[in-house]
C-alpha cells in the first residue's frame, strides 16, 4: 500500500505532463514533504525567535521600581525629648508588632517605661543602621537611657516610607529575593496554583486536560490550566486576553523558559511580577509590595494567615480583594490554608489557629504612603530638577527626606483643630497652610496645605500667593538697624498720619488697625504693636530701595515693586517663601537653603547624591540680633502675646503677626532656636475671613509649637552689641530703675554718648572710649 | 578736669605696675571637640565623621556631621569641621559660610578664633576675594598678637 502510494505521485506528474486533459491530483507526497520542510523551517525560525525573545527579555528585564520617599529616621539617644505616647505613635505608624519578647525585626515589647525594640535596619549615605535590639527607658517626656545591641548609646529607627514617585498608570513593586520570601508562602503558592511545579517542564498536561474538561463542561473558556511558568510568560510577554493564539505562544515560551532558567529563578520572577490589585492609578505588583499594601509590613514579617491572603488573591485580585470583599477573601484564604495542611506545609494545629484569625488588613487610608501629599509634592518638585521622570519611575531610588513625622502630625492637628474651632461647619470656607523648618539646617520638617491634610490638590503651602501684610515689618526694622548711626530700637518714630503722593496722582495714606495714631514711640514698640503709620514713616525714611534690598537679602526672590505699600506687606508670597524669608532672621543672619531631601540612594542602598546643608552670612550679626530681639517683644508684649497662653514664660521665642487688607489673610511667622513655623489662614476665593494674624494664625502656631520640643533663642549679644538702659526719648542713656528706662540691645555705633543723668550709666564699649576721652577733657 | 587728672594718675599707676611685673600670658584652655561636645551623643557622630574622612568617604562624614548638628546645634566645632570638609571638597563658598557660623558660636579663645579666621581667609582667597581674605587674615593676626606680645 505504501509502495503503491509512493509511486502514484510520480506517475501522476508524468501523466499530467503528457495528458493535459487528465485531472490533477491534489495530494502529492512531495508537496507534503516540501510543506513539512517549510513548516519545520518556519517552526524552527519561530522557536528561535521565541527563544531569543524569552532569553533577551528575562536576562535584561528591568523591574519598574518607582522612587520611594522616606521620612527622616528617628534618632534615639539619652536626653532626647520624646514622650512615651509619641514613641508608641511612631511604632504604630511603622507597624511594629506589640509582642511579649520583641524577638523578630519590626516588633517591640513594653514593660512600664521600658521598651524593647527589634528594629529593621536600613541603608543611608553614612552606612545606615543595622537591624538590632534596643532597650529604651522613657520618662518625663525624655529618653532616660538607651542601649542598642550594636550601636551602643545612639541608634536610629528605620525611616518610615511616606510615598513613592510614579506617573499615571504605573506599576509599583517592592523587589524581594527568593531567600527573603517566607518558605511557607512558596509552599502555599505551589500547592494552590501549580502542584506539579517542581516536576513539569513548563507545561502540565494533567493541568491542561483538567482545564479542557472544565471548559467543555462550561461551554467556554473558564479555566486556563496554566502552570506558574505559563502565568509568568503571560505576565512578562503576552497580554491577558484568553485567546488560542496567545495560548499557542505561551506554551513554547514556557518550555523555553524552563529550558534556560532554574525553578528558583522562575519562582523569584513570578513572586515579583504577579499582579495583586489596583490602588488608583498604581498597579500593585509582587508579593513584596502586596505585603506593604495590604498589611503595612515587609513580607518576611507576615504571619501564615496573612501570607495565605496574598496567595488567595492570585485567583482573582479584584474578586478576592480583602478590603472590598472581606468575606470572600476570608473563605479563599482559609481554603489556601487548608490546601497547605493537605500538602504538609502547615500543621492542623496552626490551621485551626490561623484560620480563626481575622484578615488584619490595614485600612487603605491608614498607610503613611498617602498621609502627607503636600510634602511629597514638595519632594517631587525638588527631585524633578535633578532627575528625569523615567529614572524616578523605574530605578527604585531611595529618597531620604527631611520630614519629621511628629512635627508633621502636630502641624496637621493644630491646623485642623483650630480651624474646626473657628469654623466648625466649614461654612466660612476657611483653609490654611503650615510650613515648619529647622532653621539651622534648613530642613523642611512639616508641610500642610489643607485643613484636611490627607486631601491632595491645591498646595497652599507652595502655591497660595498672598499679600504678607505685617510680616514685612521685620524687614523694615532690619533695614533701619543696618544704619546704626541713624537708628536703634530705641529711636522714636511718630505714629501719625502719613501721606505719599503716588505717580498716578492718588494718595497713599495708611491707617492703623485700631484707627488711632499713638504718637512717638520707639522702633521696638512699633514692631511689637505692629503700628502701620510709624512703620510706613520709618520705611520711607530708610528708603524703599533699601527695604527692598533687605527683603532680597533675606531670601525673597520675586520682583519687589518699589511702592510704599510694600512696607506694610502688599508683596505677595507663598507660605513656603515666607519661611525662606524668615529663616535668616531665626539664625541670626545666616541664610540656609531650605531642603526637603538629604540623600538619594540607588535600589541597592548605594549613595548616589547628597543634598547638603548650606549656609552663608546674609546679614551682619549685630543688626540680625537686635531685630530678632525686637521680634521677641512681639511675643512678650505685642500682638503675639497670645502665644504665652500655651508656651512657657521662660521660653524665648520671636515672631510676627500679619493681616492683609479686609482680613483676607491671617499670618503668623515665628521661631524658637530649633523650629521656625509659618501659618497662613484664609479662603481660596480670597474673601474676607474676619480674622487677624493674632486671632486666625497665631492659635495654630502656638498649638503646634507647644507640641514640639523647643529651645530658647540666645540672649547673648554678638560682638559689637551691648545691653544698654535707654531713656524713653531714645536719644540718651539712662539707668536701671529710672523713669521710663528700658534695657535694649544696641549696636555700638548707635549707643548715645549722653545720659539723661539718672542713676549710674553702665560702661559699654563706647563708654570705655568715652572714659579715655575723659583723660584729656 | 580734676576727674581727668585722677584718671591719668590711675592709668600711670597701672602702666607702672605692668612694667614692674613680668608679662603674664593669659592661658586659655584649647578648644577641642571633646570639650565642645562633652556629654552629647554628637561626639560619637563627630568621631565617626573623622573616621569616614580618613577613609576618604566625605559624603558619609558630612552626613554624620549634619546629624550631629541636630543634637548639638550650638557647637562651633561642628561648623568648623563642616567648613574644613567643604574646603577640602572644593566648595570654598560653603566653607566660608560654615567658618563664619563657627565664629559666631566660637568660645572666647583667641587661638581658636584666629584659626577660624584663617579658614575664612583661605575660603575667600579661593573664591578670588583677595580683599576679603586680607581682612580675615588681619583679624586672625590681631587675635594672635596678645599671645606673642
Amino acid at each position: 500500500m505504501a509502495k503503491k502510494a509512493k509511486k502514484s505521485p510520480a506517475k501522476g506528474r508524468r501523466q499530467s505532463s503528457s495528458k493535459k486533459s487528465a485531472p490533477r491530483r491534489w495530494f502529492s507526497w512531495r508537496l507534503v514533504g516540501k510543506l513539512s520542510l517549510v513548516m519545520l523551517v518556519v517552526v524552527a525560525a519561530g522557536m528561535a525567535y521565541l527563544d531569543a525573545l524569552v532569553r533577551e527579555r528575562f536576562d535584561s528585564h528591568v523591574w519598574q521600581l518607582p522612587a520611594r520617599v522616606y521620612a527622616r529616621p528617628v534618632e534615639l539617644y539619652a536626653g532626647r525629648v520624646l514622650s512615651r505616647e509619641d514613641m508608641l505613635k511612631l511604632l504604630d505608624l511603622m507597624r511594629y508588632r506589640h509582642t511579649s519578647s520583641a524577638s523578630t525585626p519590626g516588633s517591640y515589647a513594653r514593660n512600664g517605661n521600658t521598651l524593647v525594640l527589634d528594629t529593621r535596619g536600613f541603608k543611608d549615605s553614612d552606612g545606615g543602621e543595622p537591624s538590632q535590639r534596643i532597650r529604651l527607658t522613657l520618662s518625663a517626656g525624655h529618653i532616660q537611657s538607651i542601649k542598642a545591641s550594636q550601636t551602643g548609646n545612639l541608634a536610629r529607627l528605620e525611616p518610615l516610607q511616606i510615598g513613592s514617585i510614579h506617573p499615571q498608570h504605573q506599576e509599583d513593586r517592592v523587589l524581594v529575593r527568593l531567600d527573603q520570601v517566607p518558605p511557607l508562602l512558596v509552599d502555599m503558592l505551589v500547592a494552590t496554583e501549580d502542584r506539579s511545579f517542581y516536576e513539569h517542564h513548563g507545561i502540565s498536561l494533567r493541568g491542561l486536560s483538567r482545564a479542557m474538561l472544565a471548559n467543555i463542561k462550561a461551554g467556554g473558556l473558564v479555566q486556563g490550566g496554566s502552570t506558574l511558568t505559563q502565568q509568568l510568560v503571560k505576565n512578562f510577554w503576552l497580554t491577558s486576553e484568553r485567546t488560542l493564539s496567545r495560548k499557542l505562544m505561551e506554551m513554547p515560551m514556557a518550555l523555553l523558559l524552563e529550558l534556560h532558567y532554574s525553578k528558583q529563578q522562575i519562582l523569584e520572577a513570578y513572586l515579583n511580577e504577579v499582579y495583586l490589585g489596583q490602588d488608583g492609578n498604581r498597579a500593585i505588583h509582587g508579593m513584596g509590595l502586596g505585603a506593604q499594601f495590604f498589611f503595612g509590613r515587609p513580607l518576611d514579617e507576615l504571619e501564615p494567615h496573612q501570607l495565605a491572603t496574598l496567595v488567595a488573591l492570585l485567583k482573582g485580585p479584584s474578586w478576592y480583594d480583602p478590603r472590598r470583599h472581606p468575606k470572600r477573601a476570608m473563605e479563599r484564604r482559609n481554603t489556601v490554608l487548608k490546601v497547605a495542611v493537605k500538602e504538609g506545609a502547615l500543621s492542623e494545629q496552626d490551621y485551626r489557629k490561623y484560620s480563626a484569625r481575622p484578615l488584619e488588613v490595614v485600612p487603605r487610608g491608614a498607610s503613611a504612603l498617602y498621609a502627607f501629599p503636600a510634602f511629597i509634592d514638595l519632594v517631587r518638585r525638588q527631585l524633578a530638577r535633578d532627575y528625569p521622570p523615567e529614572v524616578l519611575s523605574r530605578e527604585g531610588l531611595h529618597i531620604h527626606s527631611t520630614l519629621d513625622v511628629l512635627a508633621q502630625l502636630a502641624s496637621e492637628r493644630a491646623l485642623h483643630d483650630r480651624l474646626q474651632h473657628i469654623d466648625p461647619k466649614e461654612n466660612k470656607h476657611l483653609n490654611g497652610a503650615v510650613v515648619v523648618v529647622s532653621p539651622t539646617e534648613g530642613d523642611v520638617l512639616a508641610l500642610v496645605s489643607n485643613r484636611h491634610s490627607r486631601e491632595s490638590g491645591f498646595n497652599r503651602a507652595l502655591d497660595a500667593l498672598r499679600p504678607i501684610g505685617s510680616l514685612a515689618k521685620p524687614a523694615v526694622v532690619l533695614a533701619a538697624m543696618e544704619e546704626p548711626k541713624k537708628y536703634s530700637l530705641a529711636t522714636n518714630v511718630e505714629d501719625g498720619p502719613v501721606e505719599v503722593k503716588m505717580p498716578n496722582g492718588s494718595l497713599w495714606a495708611p491707617g492703623n488697625y485700631d484707627k488711632q495714631s499713638l504718637g512717638a514711640m520707639p522702633i521696638v514698640d512699633v514692631l511689637a504693636h505692629s503700628r502701620n503709620q510709624a512703620t510706613a514713616r520709618l520705611g520711607l525714611d530708610v528708603g524703599l530701595d533699601k527695604v527692598a534690598d533687605t527683603m532680597k537679602t533675606l531670601g525673597v526672590q520675586r520682583k519687589i515693586p518699589l511702592y510704599p505699600s510694600i512696607l506694610l506687606g502688599s508683596l505677595e508670597l507663598t507660605p513656603f517663601e515666607v519661611a525662606m524669608m524668615y529663616q535668616p532672621l531665626a539664625t541670626g543672619g545666616f541664610s540656609t537653603r531650605l531642603r526637603s531631601i538629604t540623600d538619594v540612594l540607588d535600589k541597592g542602598g548605594k549613595p548616589l547624591a547628597r543634598y547638603p546643608v548650606s549656609t552663608e552670612e546674609a546679614v551682619d550679626a549685630g543688626p540680625a540680633f537686635v531685630t530678632q530681639w525686637a521680634m521677641q517683644q512681639v511675643i512678650e508684649e505685642g500682638t503675639g502675646r497670645g502665644a504665652r497662653k500655651q508656651l512657657p514664660e521662660e521660653l524665648k521665642i520671636a515672631g510676627k503677626t500679619g493681616t492683609s487688607d479686609d482680613f483676607r489673610d491671617a499670618w503668623f511667622a515665628g521661631f524658637s532656636a530649633n523650629h521656625l513655623a509659618v501659618v497662613w489662614v484664609g479662603r481660596d476665593d480670597n474673601h474676607n475671613t474676619g480674622l487677624t494674624g493674632a486671632t486666625g494664625a497665631l492659635p495654630v502656631w502656638t498649638e503646634l509649637m507647644a507640641k514640639l520640643p523647643q529651645r530658647s533663642l540666645s540672649q547673648t549679644p554678638p560682638a559689637g552689641v551691648d545691653w544698654v538702659w535707654m531713656d524713653e526719648n531714645g536719644r540718651q542713656q539712662s539707668a536701671e530703675g529710672c523713669h521710663g528706662a528700658r534695657r535694649i540691645p544696641m549696636l555700638e555705633a548707635s549707643i548715645p554718648q549722653d545720659s539723661n543723668g539718672c542713676g549710674t550709666v553702665k560702661d559699654t564699649g563706647k563708654g570705655v572710649v568715652k572714659w579715655f576721652k575723659g583723660l584729656f577733657d | 578736669m580734676v576727674q581727668g587728672l585722677v584718671r591719668l594718675t590711675l592709668l600711670a599707676a597701672l602702666l607702672a605696675g605692668c612694667a614692674m611685673q613680668p608679662v603674664q600670658e593669659e592661658t586659655q584652655a584649647p578648644v577641642t571637640a571633646e570639650q565642645q561636645l562633652q556629654g552629647s551623643p554628637a561626639l560619637s557622630l563627630y568621631e565617626h565623621a573623622r573616621q569616614a574622612r580618613s577613609q576618604g568617604n566625605n559624603s558619609a562624614a558630612e552626613r554624620y556631621l549634619e546629624r550631629a548638628l541636630t543634637m548639638a546645634p550650638d557647637a562651633s566645632w561642628l561648623y568648623r569641621e563642616l567648613a574644613d570638609l567643604h574646603l577640602s571638597e572644593g566648595d570654598a563658598r560653603g566653607a566660608e559660610g560654615f567658618a563664619l557660623r563657627a565664629l559666631r558660636l566660637a568660645p572666647d579663645n583667641d587661638a581658636y578664633r584666629a584659626g577660624l579666621w584663617e579658614l575664612v581667609a583661605t575660603a575667600r582667597s579661593r573664591q578670588g576675594d583677595e580683599q576679603g581674605a586680607r581682612a580675615a587674615r588681619d583679624n586672625a593676626d590681631r587675635l594672635r598678637q596678645p599671645a606673642s606680645a
